[in-house]
């Protein structure tokens, strides 16, 4: 694929717009939101990441990386109008049919944004099927927040409720958001309710665990608490073995994962 | 299908028809281990490609260091090539050779391995197939030999084996006293192998003096542990932080010899091996006894313990496979064993569980 836009959205952390090189790949190529692909730099390697646009705007397709290891450097280093290998997309996706008359929470931190952004696009698209669409979204400090702009759009929609933070000492001067730990703000800020409501978390997994903890103090059951999981992988097809929990593998079984499915797993991930 | 027998003073003979046969033909042979190592390097029971029958091991000692595993699943091979020509790639398809091969000598504990790896290669897993594998596997035929004397580490009839077992056999030969071989002909592929070897296969073979050597064999077996209890016990998620895995598994030193010597360990990596504006992307081996197979970019290790690396070994040959890929994960043949530096041995931690299942 061909980069055809890099945002510098937060230090070290890049998005892409790529666009297809073969116009029947292009044509023929679709997927869901929650699904993931192998990104490469040739000469460096591959590395995954979540596909962070919605399927509903086709036009390119996007993901959102942070500067880490060896091929996220060569990535980052990469300008517009070269070529990334693409493999995906893979994986299983959220159900978003089965959320449709419900209020949504999408709950993320740091770089868990882009995983989903791509549904929360997906179901603003879609917005008549759904009722009240929430967005609890933090980072450690201000700069660090990624998709800026976007979240100063969802601020400005009347049917989003955008609820932004900031880890303690990240805030700025002219911070309008909270200060607070992600699951911390969602509990005591937040509140929301779980009536007819899911909760849709992406975050380290540490996160994930407070904020389900959270969620069940504010009376989620675990079937209204959906996550996505990113182990590492390599083959992205069930077959390299590094990214198993048990007998689980989060390539092709995941990544997104309800809370109940979670929870009859070994705690090891 | 039929039986018949066969010399064992032949079998030399039978390596050259099928060699002549034009036949890419892989038996054991004492030699070093790499032909790098020169003159002085000590001689190791090694499956190598032979080019006639005038030096092998074929039912010769007991196990060769390398399986079957390298021969269908490479330690490494190239995917693809790729040229980087300013802003574009040129993607470069590489040629593989797939060429027809006969394993002649594979212990059952390997033969039965080739399953177990089909299980997690083809395309009945998740419906992604690995082309590399599965052609391979399809022009490769299994010529097993009975064992005659399995040493104190196998254990292969703790995990439903014997060591005259013909599963995952094309072809299966038992030696039945004297200088005579038992032939069954197992298979359509088989049957191509014991064509070319017509002129050296006589009448019929007796099965009941076939079953009666496997018996007398099975006997010399000392490693016994009761699987029966693993797979009920793992399932058992408190289990999953048992003490055991941190008792046992604490002199690991994360080396990855158990998982390369083993021929059903399938674990493997993808990197970009370059030099200038070229290179290949290339599948290599890799082992989850390493710590950074699992780590995450942010530095979090789900399995950040080496007792948890081998707990997840563990748990891949009794609790994933059987479940996941419906296949044994452990044939047995105790490479794992004889192999590992600090003694880690895979029939304790089989005997605690079943300890621990027994109450």
């Amino acid at each position: 694929m061909t980069i055809a836009k890099v945002i510098q959205e937060a230090p070290g952390i890049k998005t892409f717009h790529l666009k297809f090189q073969d116009d029947k790949v292009r044509e023929s190529f679709s997927f869901k939101a929650g699904q993931f692909a192998e990104y490469s730099a040739f000469g460096a390697g591959e590395s995954t990441f979540c596909i962070a646009s919605s399927p509903t705007r086709m036009d390119h397709i996007e993901c959102c990386f942070r500067q880490v290891g060896k091929v996220t450097t060569a990535l980052a280093n990469l300008t517009e109008g070269d070529t990334i290998g693409f493999r995906g997309p893979y994986g299983n996706v959220f159900p978003i049919e089965e959320w449709e008359g419900k209020n949504l929470i999408f709950i993320g931190g740091g770089i868990a944004l882009p995983p989903l952004r791509s549904v929360i696009w997906n179901v603003l698209d879609l917005r008549d099927k759904y009722k009240d669409i929430s967005i609890v979204y933090g980072a450690k400090t201000v700069e660090d927040l990624v998709y800026k702009r976007e979240i100063a759009q969802w601020e400005e929609r009347p049917d989003v409720n955008m609820v932004k933070t900031v880890d303690p000492g990240g805030e700025t001067d002219d911070w309008d958001g909270h200060v607070g730990f992600v699951p911390h703000v969602l509990e005591n800020d937040f509140a929301p309710s779980p009536d007819n409501t899911v909760a849709i978390v992406c975050g380290p997994p540490i996160m994930i665990k407070f904020t389900f903890e959270a969620l069940e103090r504010l009376g989620f059951e675990q079937s209204q608490m959906i996550t996505t999981l990113e182990n590492r992988m390599k083959c992205g097809l069930g077959k390299c073995g590094r990214c198993n929990i048990g007998s689980t593998y989060v390539c092709i079984d995941g990544p997104v994962f309800r809370a109940e499915e979670l929870a009859a797993l070994p705690q090891e991930f | 299908m039929r039986t018949a027998t066969i010399q064992k003073s032949d079998l030399g003979k039978a390596i050259d028809l099928l060699v002549q046969a034009d036949l890419r033909v892989i038996a054991p042979r004492l030699q070093p281990r790499l032909e790098e190592d020169g003159p002085d390097a000590i001689d190791v029971l090694t499956l190598v490609e032979v080019k006639s029958g005038e030096n092998h091991q074929v039912g010769e000692g007991l196990l060769p260091l390398n399986g079957v595993k390298e021969f269908l699943f490479a330690k490494h091979e190239p995917l693809f090539a790729y040229e980087k020509r300013g802003k574009k790639i040129d993607i470069i398809p590489v040629h593989h050779e797939y060429p027809r091969t006969v394993i002649v000598g594979v212990r059952p504990c390997d033969a039965a391995s080739i399953a177990s790896l089909n299980a997690v290669f083809s395309d009945a897993n998740a419906g992604f197939e690995d082309p590399f594998f599965t052609r391979r596997r399809e022009r490769t035929t299994i010529v097993t030999y009975s064992c005659t004397a399995p040493d104190a580490s196998c254990f292969c009839t703790s995990v439903d084996l014997a060591p005259d077992s013909s599963r995952g056999s094309d072809l299966h030969f038992t030696e039945i006293g004297g200088d005579l071989i038992h032939v069954e002909v197992l298979t359509e592929a088989g049957e191509a192998i014991a064509n070319l070897l017509e002129s050296l296969l006589e009448g019929e073979g007796d099965q009941q003096q076939r079953e009666k050597a496997g018996a007398a064999v099975k006997e010399k077996l000392t490693r016994i542990r009761d699987a029966a209890p693993i797979k009920d016990w793992l399932d058992n998620l408190d289990n999953f932080d048992d003490e055991m895995w941190e008792r046992l598994g604490e002199k690991c030193i994360g080396c990855g010899s158990c998982t390369f010597l083993c021929p059903t360990c399938h674990c493997f990596d993808i990197v970009d091996e370059n030099k200038g504006s070229k290179g290949y992307r290339v599948k290599f081996w890799d082992s989850c006894q390493f710590d950074h197979f699992t780590l995450h970019a942010s530095g979090h290790n789900p399995r950040d313990w080496q007792y948890k690396r081998y707990r997840n070994r563990f748990n891949c040959k009794f609790k994933i496979y059987p479940e996941k890929f419906e296949q044994q994960g452990c044939v047995g043949c105790g490479r794992c064993i004889r192999g590992c530096p600090v003694n880690l041995d895979i029939t304790e931690y089989m005997a605690e569980v079943a300890a621990k299942a027994a109450g």
